[in-house]
């Protein structure tokens, strides 16, 4: 620690030395009267008032298409008929549980043809938002493929995940988090 | 001795730091040595007093400079030298005397709804002006202003610009669905940027600050918009079938990092700005998510579970060079590659909950910074000395502000909470 401080010590004095040539300039200056600086005049961003800046937006390139709204959004309303399944924590592995719930499901997916039903895979609150997102399509996936085992047609099952962002139970225990590893079904409309 | 040591040691660098300033402030962090700095109250220069203007200039300037680092800020100084702001027209020796190493002086000028404020930062050993700034504006910048000259005082001292005009674009449950807001980095001027009562999440902005990248459930499916930060149209720039999540702007700005599940599961993508598909960065059985752009834009941080667990990995920008990052702990996850390329951070999860970890892009010095509460998604300031991040530790989970090595951890959130997913945008 001394010694470290005496090397600084003797740094430090050199460097003083060395700037001192300058620094004793300035010393002098400063006794005189001291003028001011040259006026600055901030006229870049920071005086503009929020309108301007309004008007500064970048307009959107060409590039880019709104896509007609009709014909993109997904909407579904919840499938009364169809029973949730639930998932052990940080998996998307189908219990014998859930995939007796999906045989009756199936059935009911099978009679009603015209349905296309949307899968919708959900986490426990533990763990990141995007790595929840990423493991609700996990789970949302071993779902479809199950049902796709039992003979429903790829085009009638659709993917969504929300992660952790749609929880049941808003609790922060076991009981809570048992019900929110799960597997919702709704119709697309 | 060592406290003589310790003064000497400040007296004998402040002429030596002045002239290399480049190096001053991380003399000051290693030391923790810090300069006091005095702010004298604003004064009116003409137009009467303002108690307005005065306090709130006051007091950002004081919020800023105490998270800066370098400083330790002097308050209570009335009765010295409260004439004129400009060299010559006050006393220095009141400012000499409380020990004073700096000093800003500010004055100003209302009229209508148009104000004038100018300030002046002092070496106040030399009684010389290091910068010196007049802002106009309406009433409602009054706080961009000081903003702006604590700014300006970071550069003066340390040569480089401090970031405490940027702004921290964030997920907000105020409205009682997630929708991405902004706000000024202390917290102040919330503006909600989507009302389209859906789920909104990790928003991203771009390095000119103009344009902000989120995604939204919106139109039922997981899609990545982006639409000017200071509001207006909103364009949907990857609809692809599945998951378009993650978005993260390249530093140049003309392209984006995005993780897709189109192809299966979630891959890492490049796509172009207007959506346009560039490359395919990942292609395996797992899920790769979370791109953070190294600032040269060579090499991309991004969290993978393919060896069972989340981890963090780094890649090339074109794909190539995958290697693992995090070697210890079990879930790691939100790497954000600091401006200056040094340091990355990572959320991972511990026992109680996420913590916030910092560590080498080699791999050596991993580093945890947080330890209360729970705390996550970290994200530098433009400038690299300050992290933004998520926690919980007051309860609800609000946006928090601190010094890149941890100390100084300040709530910057002022809703009554359900605040997440911080960006800090570079400064205006």
């Amino acid at each position: 620690m001394n010694r470290t401080m005496n090397r600084l010590f003797i740094t430090l004095f050199c460097l003083t030395f060395i700037a001192a040539g300058c620094a004793k300039k300035e010393m002098v200056k400063s006794e005189e009267p001291v003028t001011e600086l040259p006026k600055a005049v901030e006229t870049a961003p920071p005086s503009k008032t929020p309108s301007d800046l309004k008007e500064q937006v970048i307009p959107e390139t060409s590039a880019v298409k709104e896509e007609s709204l009709d014909e993109m959004t997904i909407e579904s309303v919840p499938a009364t008929q169809l029973k949730t399944v639930y998932f052990d924590f940080d998996s998307y592995v189908l219990s014998a549980d859930a995939r007796d719930t999906l045989k009756k499901n199936a059935e009911w997916i099978l009679k009603n043809k015209a349905v296309k039903v949307q899968v919708q895979g959900h986490c426990d609150e533990r763990g990141s938002a995007e790595y929840n997102l990423a493991l609700g399509e996990n789970r949302a996936k071993s779902v479809i493929k199950y049902l796709q085992a039992l003979g429903i047609q790829q085009e009638r099952l659709v993917v969504l995940s929300f992660g952790k962002e749609k929880p049941v139970d808003m609790g922060h225990d076991e009981a809570a988090w048992a019900k929110n590893r799960r597997a919702d079904f709704a119709l697309i409309k | 001795m060592k406290k003589i040591a310790s003064f000497l040691i400040v007296i004998l660098l402040i002429p030596v730091l002045l002239r290399a300033e480049q190096n001053y402030l991380e003399v000051i962090a290693q030391g923790s040595k810090q300069l006091p700095l005095a702010i004298a109250p604003a004064i009116s220069l003409g137009g009467g007093q303002d108690g307005e203007i005065a306090g709130t200039v006051g007091e950002v300037l004081k919020f800023d400079l105490t998270l800066a680092g370098p400083f330790s800020v002097i308050s209570g100084t009335s009765g010295a030298g409260q004439s004129g702001i400009r060299p010559g027209e006050f006393d220095m020796a009141p400012w000499r005397a409380i020990g004073a190493a700096y000093l800003i002086k500010s004055g100003y000028i209302a009229s209508g709804g148009t104000i004038t404020v100018e300030f002046r930062l002092y070496d106040v050993a030399r009684g010389k002006a290091l910068a010196a700034k007049r802002y106009t504006g309406s009433r409602k910048e009054m706080r961009r202003m000081a903003h702006s000259f604590s700014d300006e005082t970071m550069l003066a001292v340390t040569g480089e610009k401090g970031p405490f005009t940027g702004r921290i674009a964030f997920v907000s449950r105020a409205s009682g669905n997630k929708e991405i807001s902004v706000m000024d980095y202390d917290g102040h001027n919330v503006q909600r940027l989507t009302r389209n009562r859906s789920i909104n999440l990790n928003p991203d902005i771009s390095p000119d600050a103009g344009q902000i990248i989120f995604t939204s459930y919106k139109r039922g499916n997981p899609d990545l918009y982006r639409t000017p930060i200071s509001g207006g149209s909103v364009a949907r720039i990857s609809s692809r079938i599945g998951m378009n999540f993650t978005g993260a702007w390249s530093p140049d700005g003309n392209k984006i990092a995005l993780s897709m599940s189109k192809d299966g599961n979630p891959e890492i993508y490049k796509i172009g700005t207007d959506g346009k598909l560039l490359a395919r960065l990942t292609k395996n059985d797992a899920i790769d998510i979370s791109p953070s752009w190294s600032p040269d834009g060579s090499k991309i941080a991004f969290v993978s579970d393919r060896l069972g667990s989340p981890q963090i990995f780094i890649m090339n920008a074109d794909g190539s060079g995958v290697h693992r990052l995090t070697r210890s702990g079990t879930y790691n996850v939100n790497p954000s590659w600091s401006p200056k390329g040094d340091r990355i951070l990572y959320s991972r999860l511990h026992p109680g909950g996420f913590q916030i970890h910092s560590i080498s892009p080699d791999g050596s010095d991993d580093t945890q910074l947080t330890t209360q509460g729970r705390n996550e998604n970290p994200r530098w300031s433009p400038d690299g000395r300050f992290i933004t991040f998520g926690s919980n530790r007051g309860g609800k989970e609000a946006i928090y502000v601190m010094r890149a090595d941890g100390s100084s951890q300040i709530k910057v959130s002022r809703s009554g909470g359900g605040d997440s997913q911080p960006v800090w945008s570079s400064r205006r």
